[in-house]
């Protein structure tokens, strides 16, 4: 259908359209004319993505700037559905554009997704490597551009990437016709005529439209620096699936060493060392070449890491490119020698058998006293390898990953003075006795790695389906959004039915409490709510517990007990395991199950794989069932670093802190069984401190608002008479019409338009009014000025 | 004639008699008598179980679906005899269950082979009913529900008395079995060779097709782990009790098991040996795979043989055995783990997955035999049922259906054969009619009249004589009729229905026997369904002298009436209730063979 937001024509791909769905397109464009950020939460399956690349496709469309659409999702699966919802939209828009004109430009509107080379690469030489940097190293070593120079000039002389080779005839910004391409498709496209994928996707991103990445190539500075420098400022940013950004913006500056890494570093400097050695006697200008441009400063290191995209400096300021390395490791044999230093400083510090932890400050201080390095030249030491390593030439850079690593480490450390922690831990666990030291650099302020982002770009949007409380992420990620809303559900019949279970049917309290959590009546309560379910409810259920090790310990225990056999009598039982692609075969046999009639159950981990990207709807997951509350454990020392910061940096309380976190992963698991308003799902919270009405108050509204009072407290048995009920119900025939309440049709949107213009009319008036009679402020209750004048008084 | 496969001389339940097992059977025949009492159907069969050997009476126990009880023979002859014959059985019977087990094979079905015999071709070349195994969740029966349904389509389906003798033959002694109503009406009718078994069938197609259906559904197989839990004798001796099924459970599941029993039975090992030590052995230990089998480490004992089976522990973070990379980036999650380079801290120690070492080999178990679950029932590669190609499987994924507008669908052209005709006659009538109401209606009038009678509608209310007020009497008479309605049903009830057994069996033969004549006289008499001529076409001739032939047996009804008044009154019981009970077929008869009368000399 296609209407109007005030003047901006929107094309929907559908008949109706969710009133859900409106509103968020009307505060969407809110903020992009506004150009500002905003956090919207819009239920789960009501169809967000479908909605945002509506309204910014049209908008893009129609304001001549065209601006860049960069749509940043969590996982492969997530990236590759809404490059699937761009497709199926640009169809329906091509299908539906009035003139000539405008299908040409319907037509030439290009959108791409980037994943790693690992996905997307075809040489099959290189695909069949199993390890993602693996595939990288290799990839680079054939398609740099030294050695391109050097193939070229002599054919055979350096292996080289049939694939690249291919791509690189062709014409820049013309390596892939316009359209949208979805990485399956771009792959297809890869073998058909003999390109190669990545490099064309890479090659494309100034020309196209959208593109469709993971929040890393964003904000993971390593990688942003490659692959987002070239964005433009006025590109409209989206986070989608974003409950768990300020993780992602953690991760990406967070390090961790460990001794065999140290050791590897080591080994990479030795043979760095030779290979100066060998070329300082065959080609020793080499080397003085690079030390004349090291110091005119890194300008030209800039240019080059377009082609070369070996490791970047995290987060090095822009001024610092343009400055000259410190003398001390402008030199190769020095810089070797420095970093020797460094690495044996590290591991010295590994030797220590109680736990440390400090401010990078106090890091570089005692650093500094050790072994007389000073903090600038430890800034340029990501750089500064780079370069070597490309004057060098070296190969197969996966063996140098650890040395990488520390290098990055050493730039991080020396470029941040807040925000972080450094933490050694001798000691795996509290009571292991064999010492495996690791030294966690610790990021504490999410703020950190989206700040460039939110500096950079105008709009920058924050969406996904349950992002509750909406005041939490610009406390913690320090920005103004200009519009935060959220938005209940408008069902015409409830379609789904959360309920809280606190107690088996022997009326003990359940609870993954670490006290309760493994008291046999509690496991066997938990295990007594799965077989319930699995009697009762048809095809798919999924289950979600706390942790990995829950799960796995209960999963024994269960078995032990003579529950899982239960469950066998009723449906087939998959579990998540450590091996993502041992995970996803269960998952599509899950899913087999599921269509095929013999019904299956998933138990699978709250924060785990599972729970981010894929979804559960229709008969993949009629119920969910959430055992206990996915708290993070406590006993972390980087999580309580984290909460002592929030505390004193953003005045954000620890215990709401990990109320909000524990609930918004519940409510992301929970949320994975809709997608439409006839899709209907049962969700379970299993734990008694569900019941509580603060721990409620954090879930989504769209939840919340549909938890009855009777359902905030049941027992097992209490549960499924109300299941039963609400499953023979649902399956009757809506005979109700959900349109114009639930589903709008074109019609009703123009209804509501108008009803809101009138309003805003009437709003307008009012405000007229007021300003008219302004004398009137005062209400009745004074005497008026004229009054006061008219009063004849006897002086 | 069934050809016999084995037959032995066995008991059951103290009573002795001959087993015997033919090509579709197994039955059991009581001495002396002709008709085997006991008669089970091959896809009945569950599981067997067997007496040990060296035990005083050599027994056979099988297990049946539905039938969890199921039946015990003991063999009869001398021991060493007992055990041959025994054995014997237990093959047969071991590939017959396992053959019910595996669902792959689905059910023949009778084909769809029109044969140019006693009945004509089917007019179209019938699409059949897919097997429900696909699609279905697996039930072991056909509701009755869903009977209708099936029957709709029997027109198209060609499950024809006489079409395919063999499987036909067995389909109809299979409902005639499953339903002991119809096999009285059977066999009273047509073993008596009063009507023929093509005419008994004729109109009752459809429960063959659910007898067909509900054969050709398998019950899948059933989910359990095979797991041979062992009991504590007194004396704290550990007993597992052993089966020829648990046997077979066990190959299946773990394949390595076969490999021993193949390369060691019996060069090396005799059977029992190797099952004693299996169940010692660290083989069976590490496929029980659980945190229990840690308690039972003192009972494992070092087995050269078995030793030499057992595979490294499936516990690391990667599996032993290397799977092909899923290619669906949809649920592929090891693209999302290869998107990006690693970074950030390591997970806490709660949120490493694997850490319990112990747990790793019992999940992959599970995931492993689910998904050999799912592949005896689907086969090696099913495509699902969302998978279709190119664009239409991918937005199958992310299209949310209820936006999507129901009514905008083209929907079915209403093809209408001279359409012109029609729309005028509906015109000219329409026409006819109005005229016809603007005659009938004058508006003043009807306004008039109504004013009329509204005219002073509150005086004529209040006026006393039309007071409304509920009159007494026809209250009391209304509430007597009721209690002495309830006087009589209750009157009916306590009184004892003293009908002896045997004249009231006789009653409802009687009764049934005439439905049925009643039945088949109506159908030959009134003109078949349009669809129905593909089945049978007869002529009317035929017609006519089944007809005859019936409203004979009608004819005869009110004499069987009188003969079991007569009997009534022998046994001291007021015939007139028989009259009564009899009156409603009796009703019917009459109104058939009126009916008959009349109709006849307009058309011979």
């Amino acid at each position: 259908m296609k209407f109007y937001i005030d003047n901006l024509p929107i094309v929907f791909p559908y008949d109706r359209i969710y009133p859900e769905q409106y509103a968020y397109m009307c505060d969407l464009k809110r903020t992009l004319d506004a150009t500002g950020h905003c956090v919207l939460e819009m239920p789960s399956g009501t169809g967000k993505t479908v909605s945002l690349l509506s309204l910014i496709v049209s908008y893009q469309q129609f304001y001549p700037t065209r601006r860049k659409l960069v749509y940043c999702s969590r996982t492969v699966p997530e990236i590759e559905k809404a490059l699937a919802e761009l497709k199926r939209l640009m169809t329906y828009r091509l299908a539906n554009a009035e003139t000539e004109e405008q299908k040409e430009k319907e037509r030439s509107y290009t959108g791409l997704g980037l994943t790693s080379r690992k996905n997307l690469c075809i040489n099959p030489d290189v695909a069949k490597e199993k390890k993602g940097n693996v595939v990288d190293a290799r990839c680079r070593d054939l398609t740099n551009s030294a050695a391109c120079e050097k193939g070229r000039a002599d054919p055979g002389s350096v292996p080289l990437c049939e694939w690249h080779e291919n791509l690189g005839k062709l014409e820049q910004g013309n390596q892939i016709a316009s359209g949208i391409w979805t990485l399956a498709d771009i792959i297809e496209h890869g073998r058909e005529k003999g390109i190669c994928p990545y490099f064309a996707v890479r090659r494309m991103m100034p020309f196209v439209d959208v593109i469709i990445y993971s929040f890393h190539y964003l904000l993971d500075p390593k990688v942003a620096d490659q692959v987002s420098k070239e964005l433009s400022k006025d590109a409209i940013v989206v986070f989608d699936e974003a409950h768990n950004i300020d993780n992602v913006c953690i991760e990406s500056l967070s390090i961790d060493l460990t001794r065999p890494m140290l050791d590897s570093a080591t080994r990479s400097i030795g043979k760095i060392g030779e290979r100066i050695e060998e070329i300082k006697t065959t080609d020793a200008a080499k080397l003085q070449d690079e030390y004349a441009k090291l110091v005119e400063g890194l300008q030209e290191a800039a240019e080059q890491r377009d082609t070369d995209d070996f490791m970047t400096n995290p987060l090095l300021p822009d001024d610092l490119l343009n400055e000259a390395v410190p003398g001390n490791i402008r030199k190769a044999e020095h810089f070797v020698a420095f970093l020797k230093w460094f690495v044996e400083y590290l591991k010295t510090r590994m030797r220590v058998l109680h736990v440390v932890a400090e401010t990078p400050l106090s890091f570089l201080q005692h650093l500094k006293d050790i072994t007389y390095i000073e903090r600038r030249p430890l800034r340029f030491c990501a750089e500064r390898l780079q370069s070597l390593v490309r004057t060098l030439e070296l190969s197969r850079l996966d063996e140098h990953a650890a040395l990488q690593k520390v290098a990055t480490f050493a730039t991080l450390v020396s470029t941040y003075e807040r925000g972080f922690l450094l933490i050694l831990e001798p000691f795996e666990t509290d009571n292991a006795t064999v010492p495996n030291p690791m030294f966690h650099f610790t990021c504490l302020d999410p703020s950190l790695a989206i700040k460039p982002v939110f500096e950079r770009f105008s709009s920058v949007v924050i969406t996904s389906g349950t992002i509750s409380p909406l005041d939490m992420y610009p406390k913690m990620l320090q920005f103004t959004p200009v519009v935060q809303e959220t938005y209940p559900m408008t069902l015409t019949r409830n379609s789904f039915l959360p309920l809280v279970i606190t107690r088996g049917s022997d009326q003990v309290a359940i609870s993954s409490r670490f006290e309760v959590r493994n008291d046999p009546a509690v496991v066997r309560n938990f295990g007594s709510i799965l077989v319930e379910y699995s009697k009762i409810v048809p095809d798919g259920i999924v289950a979600f517990f706390p942790s990995y090790l829950y799960m796995e310990s209960i999963v024994a225990a269960w078995n032990d007990m003579g529950i899982l056999n239960e469950v066998w009598k009723n449906k087939l039982i998959f579990v998540e395991t450590p091996d993502a692609n041992e995970t996803s075969i269960a998952l599509e046999n899950y899913r087999k199950a599921c269509d095929n009639g013999r019904g299956a159950v998933l138990l699978s981990v709250a924060r785990g794989k599972v729970s981010e990207g894929i979804d559960f709807d229709h008969n993949y997951g009629r119920a969910v069932i959430m055992f206990g509350v996915p708290y993070q454990y406590t006993e972390s020392r980087i999580l309580k670093a984290r909460l002592e910061y929030l505390r004193d940096a953003y005045r954000i309380r620890e215990s709401e802190f990990l109320g909000f976190d524990a609930m918004r992963n519940a409510a992301q698991c929970v949320g994975r069984v809709l997608r439409g308003k006839t899709d209907w799902g049962l969700m379970v919270f299993a734990d008694k401190r569900f019941a509580r009405a603060d721990k409620r108050a954090k879930l989504p509204r769209w939840i919340n608002q549909y938890i009855t009072e009777t359902a905030s407290s049941l027992s097992t048995d209490m549960a499924i008479t109300l299941s039963k009920l609400f499953m023979r119900t649902i399956s009757q025939n809506p005979n109700e019409n959900q349109t114009g309440v639930s589903l709008w049709t074109l019609e009703d949107v123009e209804k509501a338009q108008a009803k809101q213009r009138a309003l805003a009319l009437e709003a307008e008036q009012g405000h007229e009014d007021e300003a008219m009679d302004e004398d009137d402020e005062y209400g009745d209750g004074g005497i008026s000025d004229n009054a006061i004048m008219e009063v004849d008084l006897d002086i | 004639m069934p050809t016999l496969l084995c037959t032995a001389k066995a008991s059951y339940k103290k009573i002795p008699g001959l087993l015997e097992l033919t090509d579709t059977h197994l039955q059991w025949t009581q001495d002396g008598k002709k008709a085997s009492s006991i008669r089970v159907p091959y896809v009945e069969f569950l599981s067997l179980f067997c007496s040990k050997e060296g035990a005083a009476q050599v027994r056979l126990k099988l297990l049946l679906k539905g039938d969890e009880a199921g039946h015990n023979f003991t063999f009869l002859s001398p021991q060493h005899v007992a055990y041959s014959e025994r054995e014997k059985f237990k093959k047969e019977l071991t590939t017959i269950i396992s053959r019910n087990r595996s669902v792959t094979d689905i059910a023949p079905r009778p084909p769809v082979t029109a044969t140019a015999g006693v009945v004509s071709a089917p007019a179209s070349s019938a699409p059949t009913p897919k097997p429900a195994v696909s699609s279905l969740a697996p039930s072991p029966r056909p509701s009755t529900s869903r009977a209708p349904s099936v029957g709709s389509d029997r027109f198209t389906t060609p499950v024809i008395p006489g079409n395919d003798h063999a499987s036909d033959f067995r389909l109809r002694k299979n409902v005639l079995l499953s339903n002991p109503d119809l096999a009285t009406l059977h066999k009273e009718l047509v073993m008596s060779g009063q009507i023929s078994e093509a005419e008994f069938w004729d109109g009752r197609e459809h429960l063959l097709l659910a007898q067909a259906a509900a054969e050709s559904q398998r019950k899948g197989k059933p989910g359990q782990i095979v797991d041979p839990r062992p009991e504590t004798v007194d004396g704290g001796e550990i007993k597992i009790r052993i089966t020829p099924q648990l046997i077979r459970d066990i190959f299946d599941e773990y394949p390595v098991v076969e490999k021993a029993h193949r390369e060691n039975v019996p060069s090396k090992l005799t059977e029992e040996e190797f099952w004693g030590r299996y169940f010692q052995s660290k083989l069976f230990n590490a496929h029980r795979a659980s945190i229990r089998s840690s308690a039972a480490q003192h009972v494992v004992k070092n087995d050269p043989i078995f030793d030499k089976y057992l595979e490294k522990e499936d516990d690391g973070l990667e599996p032993r055995r290397v799977r092909p990379e899923v290619e669906d980036l949809f649920v592929s999650l090891r693209a999302t783990q290869e998107d990006h380079v690693e970074t950030g801290n390591e997970k806490d120690v709660t949120m490493q997955a694997g850490r319990q070492k112990g747990a790793l080999p019992l999940i992959r178990k599970f995931n492993e035999h689910s998904e050999r679950l799912l592949k005896s029932a689907l086969g090696d590669s099913h495509p699902s049922k969302r998978l279709r190609t190119g664009d239409k499987k991918l937005y199958s994924q992310i299209e949310i259906n209820d936006l999507n507008d129901p009514e905008a669908s083209s929907g079915i052209i209403l093809e209408m054969q001279d359409r012109q005709r029609y729309f005028e006659a509906r015109l000219a009538s329409m026409a006819a009619e109005q005229a016809a109401a603007k005659k009938a209606l004058d508006l003043k009038s009807i306004l008039q009249e109504a004013k009329g009678n509204l005219h002073n509608w509150d005086h004529v209310l209040k006026s006393p004589s039309h007071q409304l007020k509920v009159e007494r009497k026809p209250g009391e008479a209304a509430l007597f009729t009721m209690t002495q309605n309830v006087t009589a049903r209750l009157d009916v009830r306590s009184k004892k229905n003293d009908i002896p057994d045997g004249l009231f069996k006789q009653m409802t033969a009687c009764q049934i026997t005439a439905n049925e004549f009643l039945r088949q006289f109506w159908s030959s008499v009134y003109p078949p369904l349009a669809e129905l001529q593909t089945i049978s076409v007869v002529t009317p001739a035929q017609r006519s002298a089944k007809a005859a032939k019936m409203i004979g047996y009608i004819s005869q009804t009110p004499e069987k009436v009188n003969i079991l008044k007569a009997i009534a009154e022998q046994n001291g019981i007021d015939p007139n209730r028989i009259e009564t009970a009899m009156k409603p077929i009796l009703n019917a008869v009459e109104s058939a063979l009126s009916f008959y009368r009349t109709r006849k000399p307009g058309r011979p």
